[in-house]
């Protein structure tokens, strides 16, 4: 079975690398749809008046305001683009990169709705090495697409 | 009166001026016929010097090859050698190889002589196993598991720790929230699903919000906390999957190394190296991992050269093989003819990489030394002390029996970048140094080191004995050059016609010439006259032919000097008489061509304070040799005449139209003749050359170049025509170096022309002016009593002392 659309999400400061992501679909010859997913929850926080954050590498702690993020996930959607189009634009290979300030799971259910089944859905914070796990179309609601984005195992989405 | 006397006459026979080889007493039709020889004809002493010098096992024990040009002393040189190296083993094989303690210094390796090419090839194979080897260890399912395994670990260990900050967070109502770059805590909503609205926390009071900033402060302390443990924790899984590759790598590896090692059990060298390998394998085994394909590498767009030569990982375990011996038989006899500081030592070569200039061991290469190690090494001493630091590197090598490679920018510290020091290859060879006696005994005069490093000397003849039996010996020489050369064979006539070419060339009727160079040239060109002529043996006409245009290609000076006489530009008489003047003789050397030409020697004497004044030393034309000559005239009328009174003579001589210099005593005999005429009033004949050199007694000694001397003045008189009166005078000493060309012999057995030897001045002064001796000398006496009488009378008038000599200021 051929699976023709990978849907590969990116969170902020999650996930993994776009490099493999777009590898992965080349290798399978499919169409990529990149979603940097940039929950609301995010952004309300850096609203808040003590909002800081601690830096992954660093372990430094500074202050995050609204603007700042905002610099901080462009720049971050601007970096994953251009690490799939290294990839996937020599390889002639149809892809595209949306950015979303939904919920995850509205901007993934909007992703799948055009259709294209078989498809392989990469969570957020999913693995590219670990076990596949395997559901049907119509089994997708919110409840169970929020549970699977939640997880780290990619999906394979089958047709009914 | 001059008539009277008969003067005793020492005219040579013509037997006397060419000792001929008979062609019928050489048994043989051609040369075809003859055995070459085995040895060096004249070249015995040369020989054992060689033999005595190749087995002397000890140290400086090298040999200096010396005599001049074309006499065959490389050829000795290196047939003995290698003679003698057949009786010796093959030496060993030496490598390079990485050194992995320390790169710089990469390591040299010994094995047995024609293995290197063996360990070279097993070594390649043993990278490509091990290759092969690690990269399926690594693809096991039992790796990727483990590999797997330590990854998720570590993931899991970041997840856990977050999560539980996270739960303590929930716990105190507060979300963790990750940000691009890190992690952020806000507090809940009332809702508690998502981060509270800025709005809403506004109207929280404000005991409560700060409440919040106090657990969300102290939720950061804690995150950086963990965060500042994961490099610790990556650190751990990296040990861990270092041990996980050493481990598999080692399984994989043990095996091929250790069945490698077995088969070099004999060698401990080649077993640690081997060793070395093995622990460096498993700390690298990432290298034989790595694909080889690929896109090759770019700058700026610009296709580079891949790294291929040094960077490539795997090129450490590569083996340079410096020297190898591979189907050899005998130790090596190596000839360097261009031995320059590289090409003695070897040197260290580079790669031009993205514009630097950089090396590795197996750029390493080797050196004549290197070659000859454990046979001999042949070198042009001239050469080597030509070439910048040659010689002193050649020194350093025997002194320290190493060869050290090391390039001349490292030597003179001019060179500061980073560069290999290989490790010295330890050093057994014996250097036979060839070149001239001059270079020898400068060598031995101003070099200390070298009596130390040359103990032995091999000096070459440049003729042999002509005795009996010694032609026939010499054809046999002959025929081997014809043979080695491949030329046409020489008939009986054409092989004596050489023979006596030869003794013409030493120089001697009882010697002949080793100058091996000369007859090979002789022959070749007889051959190529026979070539011109359809004839398929060399005969005699051939050798003839041969030798005239040897001379007719060299010979344009001494026409057009003879043109000069003979034209009357220079003054040389060979008829008639004249008081106070000889025909004295020179020989002027061109390159290899030499002749003889005769000048004019006049003398002039008057009343004076008894000195006899050299013209040619006091407008320094004349060397110190002729000088000395002139001077020893002095001594012989000091001694001969009036010996009761002081010598009241001012006597001049010179050498008429003398130009370029006048050196040597060879014509001081001529000299004494003029000036004995002058005093004594008596014509000299001027049929007559002279040559010789006289000494205080009178006594005629010999000189060089008497053949040349006889035939130049022969050329002039038979080119005005011979008249039978016309001779020349040589010492009675030279007669055994006549070997005068046929022409000249023809003319002598015909009476046309005569060669005179002579043993004193008497002799000499009797056949030039065909006066008896004594009556000569009776006449010289009361010439120069009749000075001193009437230096006595003088003196007597001006009430002076009648000797004091002029004094210089």
């Amino acid at each position: 079975m051929r699976i023709s659309r990978v849907i590969a999400c990116f969170a902020p400061g999650a996930g993994a690398g776009p490099a493999a992501v777009a590898r992965l679909a080349r290798d399978m010859q499919a169409e990529l749809v990149g979603l940097f997913l940039q929950d609301e929850t995010l952004l309300r926080f850096a609203a808040l008046p003590f909002a800081a954050e601690v830096g992954f590498a660093s372990a430094a702690t500074r202050a995050l305001d609204s603007a700042t993020l905002e610099r901080a996930l462009r720049s971050q959607a601007a970096a994953l683009e251009r690490a799939l189009a290294a990839v996937l634009d020599p390889a002639a290979l149809a892809w595209s990169f949306r950015v979303a300030r939904t919920s995850p799971a509205s901007a993934v259910e909007a992703a799948l709705a055009e259709g294209y089944a078989p498809a392989l859905l990469i969570p957020p914070r999913g693995s590219l090495r670990a076990e596949r796990s395997v559901v049907r179309a119509p089994q997708l609601n919110p409840e169970v697409l929020r549970e699977l984005l939640a997880a780290a195992r990619p999906v394979l989405i089958l047709p009914a | 009166m001059e008539a009277a006397a008969p003067a005793p006459r020492h005219a040579l026979s013509p037997a006397e001026l060419r000792r001929r080889c008979d062609p019928a007493r050489l048994a043989f039709a051609t040369t075809a016929e003859l055995e070459g020889l085995d040895d060096a004809p004249g070249q015995a002493r040369a020989t054992q010097a060689l033999e005595f010098g190749v087995g002397m096992q000890r140290e400086g024990y090298n040999l200096f090859a010396m005599g001049p040009e074309g006499y065959g002393r490389h050829t000795l040189v290196l047939q003995r050698l290698a003679a003698q190296a057949l009786d010796r083993a093959v030496p060993a094989d030496w490598c390079y190889v990485f050194n992995f303690k320390s790169p710089h210094r990469p390591r040299a390796l010994r094995l047995p002589a024609g293995e290197a090419p063996a360990f070279t090839a097993a070594m390649a194979r043993l990278v490509e196993d091990l290759s092969a080897a690690i990269a399926a260890a690594f693809e096991t399912d039992e790796y990727r598991n483990r590999h797997q395994q330590i990854h998720a670990e570590l993931e899991e260990r970041h997840e856990r720790a977050i999560n539980e900050i996270g739960e303590k967070a929930r716990a105190q109502g507060i979300a963790l929230v990750r940000t691009p770059s890190g992690f952020g805590f806000g507090p809940f909503n009332k809702k508690g699903d998502a981060v509270m609205e800025p709005e809403e926390f506004a109207q929280l009071p404000a005991a409560d919000q700060k409440r919040y900033e106090e657990h969300v402060s102290q939720l950061q302390k804690e995150t950086a906390d963990v965060l500042h443990q994961m490099p610790r924790w990556r650190r751990e899984a990296l040990d861990r999957m270092r041990s996980l590759d050493r481990e598999v790598t080692r399984t994989a590896v043990v095996s091929l190394i250790e069945e490698l090692k077995a088969g070099y059990a004999a060698l401990p060298d080649v077993q640690e190296y081997l060793e070395q390998v093995k622990e460096d394998t498993l700390e690298h085994a990432g290298a034989f991992r790595q694909k080889k394909d690929g896109e090759p590498p770019t700058l700026f767009g610009i296709p580079i050269a891949a790294p291929e030569a040094i960077e490539a990982p795997l090129r450490r375990y590569a083996v340079n093989v410096l020297i190898e011996h591979s189907g050899k038989r005998g130790a090596p006899v190596v000839y360097e003819d261009h031995p320059t500081h590289a090409a003695l030592l070897g040197r260290i070569e580079h790669l031009s990489q993205m514009g630097a200039l950089v090396t590795d061991f197996t750029l390493i290469r080797a050196g004549a030394l290197h070659r000859a190690n454990g046979g001999y090494l042949v070198l042009d001493a001239l050469t080597v002390l030509t070439q910048p630091y040659a010689w002193e590197a050649l020194k350093r090598a025997l002194r320290g029996r190493v060869v050290d490679v090391r390039t001349l920018g490292q030597e003179l510290g001019i060179i500061s970048t980073v560069s290999l020091e290989p490790e010295p290859v330890p050093l057994d060879v014996k250097v036979v140094l060839v070149g001239e006696r001059r270079l020898y005994y400068l060598l031995h005069a101003w070099d200390p080191d070298f009596a130390e490093l040359f103990k032995v000397t091999v000096d070459f003849e440049e003729d042999m004995p002509r005795g009996p039996g010694d032609d026939e010996r010499y054809a046999r020489l002959i025929a081997g050059c014809v043979r080695r050369e491949k030329l046409r064979s020489l008939d009986r006539a054409a092989c004596a016609r050489v023979i006596e070419q030869q003794a013409r060339d030493a120089g001697d009727a009882h010697k002949l010439s080793v100058r091996v160079q000369a007859l090979v040239d002789l022959l070749r060109e007889a051959d190529y006259w026979a070539g011109v002529a359809g004839r398929d043996v060399i005969g005699e006409p051939e050798v003839r032919r041969a030798i005239e245009a040897q001379i007719a290609r060299s010979d344009r000076l001494r026409g057009r000097m003879q043109e000069h006489i003979v034209r009357g530009s220079l003054l040389v008489d060979t008829t008639g008489s004249r008081v106070g003047q000889a025909n004295g003789l020179a020989v002027v050397q061109l390159g290899d061509f030499a002749f003889g030409t005769p000048h004019r020697i006049t003398a002039r004497v008057r009343l004076g304070a008894g000195r006899v004044v050299d013209i040619e030393r006091e407008s320094e034309l004349g060397g110190p040799v002729h000088s000395k000559g002139v001077m020893i005239l002095s001594g012989y009328l000091s001694g001969r005449y009036v010996l009761s009174k002081p010598l009241s003579l001012a006597a001049s001589l010179v050498f008429e139209q003398s130009y370029g210099g006048v050196e040597g005593d060879s014509a001081s005999s001529a000299e004494l003749y003029a000036l004995l005429s002058a005093l004594a009033g008596a014509p000299l004949s001027q049929s007559l050359a002279v040559t010789g050199s006289v000494n205080q007694h009178g006594d005629i000694q010999a000189v060089g170049g008497v053949n040349e001397k006889i035939e130049g003045f022969f050329d002039l008189c038979a080119s005005r025509n011979l008249t039978g009166e016309q001779g020349v005078l040589i010492p009675q000493a030279n007669v055994k170096n006549l070997m005068l060309r046929e022409d000249v012999v023809a003319a002598v057995e015909q009476g046309k022309f005569a060669v005179y030897a002579v043993a004193s001045v008497d002799e000499g002064i009797e056949l030039l002016t065909g006066v008896p001796a004594a009556e000569l000398h009776r006449r010289v006496e009361a010439r120069l009593a009749e000075f001193a009488e009437r230096a006595r009378e003088f003196v007597a008038a001006a009430g002076k002392r009648p000797w004091r000599p002029d004094r210089k200021k």
